[in-house]
Order: C-alpha cells, then sequence, then structure tokens
C-alpha cells in the first residue's frame, strides 16, 4: 500500500484543458472519490496516474516514486474499467490470472492467488466461464478479482457500478467499501453520482471543468460547500440557491429579495457579508434545514407550492423565491396542494452564503 | 383396438399437420407470387446449366460431331480424369496456387493492416495506394505482370543484369519450375488489399478498454496483440480467409492471361485447364465432369464459409 499525490497536474488536448492544477494528496489506506459532472475531467485525471495517458505537466508520486515517466505496469497500480473491460476470449480463471503471468508468476502460485481472490469475492463457482456467461454484477466482481490477485499498492477504479441496475449498485457499493475495509487499500474511485461518493468514500475531491473544487470529508463538504458548484453538486434535492440583495443598517445585516420580501441575518451571517465585496449575496439552504408553515409566524417569508412529491418516507415541496426554486422537505403527514400559500423559515446557523460573483463561499472571520 | 385406434390418431395428425402446411402456404401464396419472377430466373440461369453440366460429364462429344449426338459413357469420363496424369499435376498445382496465395496474401494484408492502424502522417495517402493492385481490372494487370516478367524486355530481369545478380535476365514464366511461383507472386500483389481493407475493418472494433487493461495488467505490445486484438479477429479472420481460398480456387484470369497453362501444364489450374478442356478442344464431356468435382468442392468450403458466418452471429447474439 502506498500514498498518492499529485502535484499542480495539468494535461491538455490541444487548447483544451481537460485537467488544471489539480493538487491533492491521497493518504496510505484512503478511500478517495473523485467526483463531478459529465466531461469534468475525472478519467483522464485517472488515466493519468494510471500512466495510461501522459501529463502536460505536473508530478504524480505513487509511494516514494514520481511515476511520471513510468509505464502502468511499473506504477503499481490495478485498475479496474467502467466497461470492466474483461478479455471476452479467456475464462473467468484465465482473466484473473492474466496479470500474473503477465509478471511471471511461477503457476502454483497464480493458481493459489487466483483461488483466494475467487474465494473472497466468492465466485468459485464461476472459474470456468466466459464473461459473456456472466451476469452485470458478476462481471463486475471478476473485474474487482482481476485488480486484487495483483496486490498492488493503489487501485483505480472509473465508475466501476455504472453499468449496473440501481438495486445491484447499492450491493455492490456496500462489498467494495467492505473490500477496503478488510484491506485497508489505497483507492482512488471516480464517480459522477455524488452519493456514490458521499457513502463510500473517506475524502471526496469534487471536480470541474477541469479544475479541483473542493477535497474534504463528505461530512465536511455537505456542511461546507467551498462554492456554489459543490453546493448544488453535492447533495440530494439540490440545496436551493436563493439570489439576494445584502444591506447593513446599524449593525444588523439584511438580505433582500427583488420580491420585497427581507430577511434579517443573525450577527455570525451578518459578520460574512459584512466581509463579502459585493452586495450581491446567495443564500444556499438544503431542503432539510428549511421549516414549512402552513400559517404566517414571524421572520417567515411567504411564498406559494408549486409541485408536491410524495416519497414515502418524506414529501418534497418546491416553491419560487426570487426566481429561484425552493426544495423543501416535510413529514408525510403535513397535507399540501399545489398553490397553496406557505411560509418558509429559514435555520440562521445552517444557511450558506456565497458571493454571487466569485460563487465562492462567505467566510465569517 | 387401441393399437388401430392409435395408428388412426396418427393418420389423423399427420393429416392435419400436413394441411396445416398447405393452409399456411395458401396463406401466404402472395408472397410465393413475389418470389417467383426471380426463382424462374434462377432455375434457368443457374439450375439449368447445373443439370445440363452434370448430364454432360455422363456423355462423349467427338470433335466434328454436333453436341446432340453425344454419346452415353457412364462414368468414363470420371475415370478418365481420375487415371490422368495431367489431372493430379493441374490439382497440385491447384492446391500449391490455393494454399500459397491464399496464406500470403492474408499475412501480407494483416501485416499492412496492422502497420496503416497506428495514426501517422500521410496514412491516408498510403492506404490508398495499397488499395490500387485490387481496384485495378485483373486482366489488365496480368498484361502489365507479363511484361515485368518478360524474358527480353522486362523491367526485373534488367534490373537484375544492371546488378550484375545475373548473367542474362532470367526466365520467370517461360521456365517449368518458376512459373507457378511467378503467378502466385502477381496473385498475391493483387489480392493482398483485400486482407489488408478486411483486417483494418476488424482492427477498427478492437475495444479500447480492453487494450488498456491489458497494459495495466502488465502486458507489453507483443502481448497485447496476441492476447486481445488476436483473438479478437479470429472471426473476421476466418472469413477473409475461406473467402481468398474460394477466390483463389476459382482464379482463371492471371494464368490464363499471362501463360494460358503453360508452358506444358505447369501453371495450368483447374478453371483453366476446364477451359482448355470445353472451349479450346471442344471436350465437353470431361470438362463438364471437371466442373461437377469441382462444384462438389467448392461446396464443401462453401459450407464452411457459411458455418462461419453463422458462429460469428451466435457469439455476437450472446455477447
Ligand atoms: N483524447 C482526447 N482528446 C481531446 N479531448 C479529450 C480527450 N479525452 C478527453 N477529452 C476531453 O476532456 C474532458 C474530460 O474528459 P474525461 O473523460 O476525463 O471526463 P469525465 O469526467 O471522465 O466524464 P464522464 O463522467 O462523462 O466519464 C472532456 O471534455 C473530454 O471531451
Ligand atoms: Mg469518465
Amino acid at each position: 500500500m502506498a500514498h498518492v499525490v499529485l502535484k499542480d497536474l495539468v494535461k491538455t488536448y490541444g487548447s483544451f484543458k481537460a485537467v488544471n492544477d489539480v493538487s491533492l494528496t491521497v493518504n496510505d489506506g484512503e478511500f478517495v472519490a473523485l467526483v463531478g459532472p459529465s466531461g469534468c475531467g475525472k478519467t483522464t485525471t485517472l488515466n493519468l496516474v494510471a500512466g495510461l495517458i501522459s501529463v502536460t505537466s505536473g508530478d504524480i508520486v505513487i509511494g516514494d516514486r514520481v511515476v511520471n515517466d513510468l509505464d502502468p505496469k511499473d506504477r503499481d497500480i490495478a485498475m479496474v474499467f467502467q466497461n470492466y473491460a474483461l478479455y471476452p476470449q479467456k475464462s473467468v480463471y484465465m482473466n484473473l490470472a492474466f496479470p500474473l503471468q503477465m509478471r511471471k508468476l511461477p503457476k502454483d502460485e497464480i493458481d493459489r492467488k487466483v483461488r483466494e481472490a475467487a474465494r473472497v469475492l466468492d465466485m468459485t463457482q464461476l472459474l470456468e466461464r466466459k464473461p459473456r456467461e456472466l451476469s452485470g454484477g458478476q462481471q463486475q466482481r471478476v473485474a474487482l478479482g482481476r485488480a486484487l490477485v495483483r496486490d498492488p499498492a493503489v487501485f483505480l477504479m472509473d465508475e466501476p457500478l455504472s453499468n449496473l441496475d440501481a438495486k445491484l449498485r447499492v450491493q455492490m457499493r456496500s462489498e467494495i467499501k467492505r473490500f477496503h475495509q478488510d484491506l485497508k487499500a489505497t483507492i482512488i474511485y471516480v464517480t459522477h453520482d455524488q452519493l456514490e461518493a458521499v457513502t463510500m468514500a473517506d475524502r471526496m475531491a469534487v471536480m470541474n471543468g477541469g479544475y479541483l473544487q473542493q477535497y474534504d470529508s463528505p461530512a465536511q463538504v455537505f456542511a461546507h460547500p467551498a462554492n456554489m458548484f459543490v453546493a448544488s453538486f453535492v447533495g440530494s434535492p439540490a440545496m436551493s440557491l436563493i439570489p439576494l440583495e445584502a444591506s447593513t443598517a446599524n449593525g444588523g445585516a439584511v438580505l433582500t429579495s427583488a420580491e420585497g420580501w427581507s430577511l434579517a441575518l443573525s450577527p455570525r451571517n451578518a459578520q460574512k457579508v459584512a466581509r463579502a465585496t459585493t452586495r450581491k449575496v446567495v443564500l444556499g439552504a438544503r431542503h432539510s434545514t428549511i421549516k414549512l408553515h402552513k400559517s404566517a409566524i414571524a421572520d417567515a417569508i411567504p411564498a406559494k407550492a408549486y409541485t408536491v412529491e410524495p416519497t414515502g418516507d418524506v414529501t418534497f415541496v418546491q416553491a419560487f423565491l426570487s426566481g429561484a426554486i425552493v426544495n423543501i422537505s416535510v413529514s408525510p403527514n403535513v397535507a399540501i396542494a399545489p398553490d397553496e400559500q406557505i411560509w418558509l423559515e429559514f435555520d440562521q446557523e445552517r444557511i450558506h452564503l456565497f458571493d454571487s460573483e466569485t460563487e465562492v463561499a462567505l467566510e465569517a472571520s | 383396438m387401441t393399437i388401430v385406434s392409435g395408428k388412426a390418431e396418427a393418420r389423423r395428425t399427420l393429416q392435419s399437420a400436413r394441411s396445416d402446411v398447405l393452409r399456411k402456404m395458401w396463406e401466404h401464396r402472395a408472397d410465393y407470387a413475389y418470389v417467383l419472377p426471380a426463382i424462374a430466373v434462377m432455375l434457368i440461369v443457374i439450375a439449368y446449366p447445373i443439370y445440363y453440366t452434370i448430364e454432360l460429364s455422363f456423355f462423349n462429344t467427338p470433335p466434328g460431331l454436333q453436341l446432340r449426338d453425344k454419346i452415353f459413357v457412364g462414368l468414363n469420363n470420371y475415370t478418365a480424369i481420375l487415371t490422368s496424369g495431367v489431372f493430379w499435376q493441374v490439382t497440385f498445382n491447384t492446391l500449391i496456387w490455393t494454399v500459397a496465395s491464399t496464406f500470403f496474401s492474408f499475412v501480407l494484408g494483416f501485416a499492412a493492416a496492422l502497420a496503416l492502424h497506428r495514426d501517422f502522417i500521410g496514412r491516408g495517402v498510403l492506404r490508398a495506394i495499397l488499395i490500387i493492385p485490387w481496384v485495378i481490372s485483373a486482366v489488365a494487370a496480368s498484361y502489365i505482370w507479363k511484361w515485368i516478367y518478360h524474358s527480353d524486355f522486362g523491367i526485373i530481369g534488367a534490373v537484375l543484369v544492371e546488378l550484375g545478380w545475373a548473367e542474362r535476365p532470367p526466365n520467370f514464366i517461360d521456365s517449368v519450375s518458376t512459373v507457378l511461383p511467378s503467378l502466385i507472386v502477381v496473385n498475391i500483389w493483387r489480392e493482398f488489399p483485400f486482407a489488408m481493407i478486411m483486417m483494418t475493418a476488424g482492427l477498427q472494433t478492437v475495444p479500447e478498454p480492453l487494450l488498456r487493461a491489458a497494459k495495466v495488467d502488465g502486458a507489453n505490445a507483443w502481448q497485447r496483440f496476441w492476447h486481445v486484438t488476436f483473438p479478437h479477429l479470429r472471426n473476421v479472420s476466418t472469413v477473409t480467409i475461406l473467402l481468398l481460398a474460394v477466390a483463389n480456387f476459382n482464379s482463371f484470369i492471371i494464368p490464363w492471361i499471362m501463360t494460358g497453362g503453360g508452358p506444358s501444364n505447369a501453371s495450368h489450374i483447374w478453371i483453366t485447364h476446364i477451359y482448355e478442356l470445353a472451349f479450346g478442344r471442344q471436350r465437353w464431356g470431361v470438362a463438364s465432369a471437371y466442373s461437377v468435382l469441382l462444384f462438389i468442392i467448392l461446396m464443401t468450403l462453401g459450407y464452411f464459409y457459411v458455418r462461419a458466418l453463422s458462429g460469428n452471429e451466435r457469439k455476437d447474439g450472446g455477447a
């Protein structure tokens, strides 16, 4: 096992920058999720670490070696591909044995390791089958096994679950997590599904447009998104972002909407706004931190319910505020009809404030 | 009693099955009408000649007699063929011709496809140039090569003499020992582009992730070829080789134009030999018997071709 360091990593295709100055450290035994929307450079970053494409500038360190100029086979990594990339003409056994054969291990050792991996992944009875005779989940497991037999320093996984159906995905998610805990493996895991990242990773690196947006534990990313992109990307339904105008009056601060209503800020939030260079502030609030009232109370903002989506344990209500969609979750026994008048109360401790020009989160001090 | 009734029942189900088929055919009568013209044309231009060839193969047609004065000779034509020395020489030539042409065309075409698979400047132009031998007329190519090989005016001979590698220009196609290899070279030159095109198409379908996986697994370039690329190309290789083999077995233009089968049958293959027997010497019966034998051989090859093709489908369907 080893740690991985990316230093100012850049990859350009012609004039297009697919990866932009990405720097991050993956500790020994850590599970890091690389997450972001399609085309943000996750696969490119992973392929750079694997050595499947060459870096434009910057350094990649695995263990204590700079591996920039090493071939993939010399980097001591194993990779699980999105489409599994199993060798279709080889049996499961031969697929698992292949990386060991390429490393010229003795036959009996190969056999021992293959059977051990098959046992761990519970597919001993599948060893003689060809990949096309396996279900998606089984193929996925073989792909995992092929990475596992090698006992590499780092595991790289590129959306290994994206081809599975929802139920199997949840199951494999916990299997991979279990696998990480048992092996104390260093894993870099690419996904575009923020839920996968949040549930599996020790730390998540959120990427957008080739830039690293935030690199922290899922809890921190969730509680303190660094900017509006991260705020809206992590969490489902997305955080509501409401554009407002800030003004200060005798020590206090108020956010005013073009619609006429205003929200007095707590001293701490007022401090954040005071430090901002702009008056245009975006208020962010997660669905669970907004209280919904069916009658007017002090400090609550009037709105109209737009859609109501019962999901069973919780009902989501959408409303428009200042031209932005606001998601609120309420308990299913609260009856609300579309177009009904409602009042929304924000939790001052749990709202987020962003500079609407730089989109960066405002800090108190 | 039970037995009788059982039989009656069986007959009844048989009858109902038959009437079922008839009813279905009747329901589809319009469909049969649609294909009728095509079937009629096929019968006239394919089935009848085949039948007539088989019939002729049992008759003797001495020169000077009309075709309708043919004399029934039973299997004499076949026994005559199988006991003649020429038959074995022509068969041997055909085998050498087919195997060597197919093998080298395939290997050369595959190599060219691999070489041109990597992206480099001028690749498109090079591909286009390599396809030329395949698209120009075989007749023209044969005449060109006849001149290239010519023992007095041929360019190869001239170059060899100029370089001092030969006293005098070699007799490529006038000598019994070199004529067949010389013609095979022309044939390979003409049809390796076909193999190249087929294998290029195949190469383009090799999944990139598999090659990457093999790279990560530690396979070098040769191992990636052997473990990923080559297995992936197995089916297209089979089809290419079979198509080449059938085409070579049926070759006519190159040997006929360049040597006419000579000198002393050294470059005769089956088709040229049959053609000469029939249209040169009017020995229709013997030529027909030859044709029937050839037909049987080609049908066997065709069977394997179809099997290879349907094997592909089964695999793709299962994947
Ligand atoms: N070989 C290439 N040539 C040019 N541009 C490329 C190449 N490979 C990737 N890109 C571009 O780089 C960007 C990042 O691609 P990448 O494959 O890393 O995205 P991703 O984050 O993995 O997205 P997805 O979730 O869809 O897989 C994309 O805009 C893509 O178009
Ligand atoms: Mg990707």
